[in-house]
């Protein structure tokens, strides 16, 4: 058994098409790990009181996708075993209840893809240019993460 | 309705400059992108600026305000991504490069 055909990759992907689940999974699978730890952010259909009608996304592109690079070079400093890492994204359009955020990593043991998964959400949520809109039925409203530094949540 | 412009902010401030004049009142044109609230508010999500080579990053915000007043409301909330590394407002001395690209980042919802 040759390890060292099985070079840890990262798949990162901003798109406006519809993410797939199977098709994050497949990409970090490896006959090497006996974990795929997953991450699916999904879009609710309220917000304070207010009916969600759908999420629109937009997103620095080129600095977003550096970003990511960086939290998975960051991930395999923390969790050396961590083997694949994908991060897909969506961008534009997303109707309630499908994806926006779908992360997946494998490791040969589980706690590290676990953990690797949460870290990947959490600090994307703290450096990644990308930004949510929320679309209700007469209004919408730009949302800013609580884990953004420069955000002012308390005005 | 947004759109791409370019815009030539001001002429520099020295006359007759020879080539190579590395002064640093001498202005760089670089690229200003815009996204989310700050896009709405100037009305458009990337053009051209003339601005000093070197200034602090609360003096290219004033700059970009000269040309867009309506983003003075989100000056509490936004940082920059000059060269896609992100700049706090303040006293950060930036040197600036022909083409450079400096973002408007308002706080950032991904994921």
């Amino acid at each position: 058994m040759d390890e060292s055909e099985d070079v840890p990759k990262d798949f990162i992907k901003l798109k406006t098409e519809k993410l797939s689940v199977d098709e994050v999974s497949e990409l970090v699978v490896s006959p090497y790990c006996g974990a795929v730890s997953l991450f699916i952010g999904t879009t609710r259909n309220n917000f304070e009181g207010k009916k969600v009608i759908h999420l629109e996304y937009e997103a620095y592109t080129s600095m977003a996708e550096t970003e990511i690079k960086k939290i998975c070079r960051d991930v395999r400093k923390k969790w050396p075993s961590v083997k694949h890492i994908a991060v897909h994204h969506r961008l534009g359009v997303v109707p309630i209840t499908e994806a926006s955020v779908i992360i997946a990593v494998s490791s040969p043991h589980r706690a590290e893809s676990l953990e690797a998964v949460m870290y990947c959400i959490n600090t994307l949520k703290a450096s990644v240019p990308i930004w949510k809109k929320e679309i209700y039925e007469d209004e919408y409203s730009w949302k800013e993460n609580k884990e953004c530094f420069w955000a002012n949540s308390e005005k | 309705r947004l759109s791409s412009g370019r815009r030539r902010h001001r002429e520099p401030a020295a006359e007759g400059s020879p080539a190579g004049d590395r002064g640093s009142m001498r202005c760089q044109q670089v690229s200003v992108l815009y996204f989310a609230r700050s896009a709405e508010l100037a009305g458009l999500r990337c053009e051209t600026l003339s601005v000093p080579r070197q200034l602090t990053s609360l003096q290219l915000w004033e700059e970009i305000v000269k040309v867009h007043p309506r983003l003075a409301v989100i000056r509490d909330q936004v940082v920059f991504a000059v060269r896609q590394e992100y700049v706090l407002l303040g006293d950060q001395l930036l040197v600036l490069q022909p083409g450079d690209e400096v973002a408007i980042i308002p706080p950032i919802s991904g994921g």
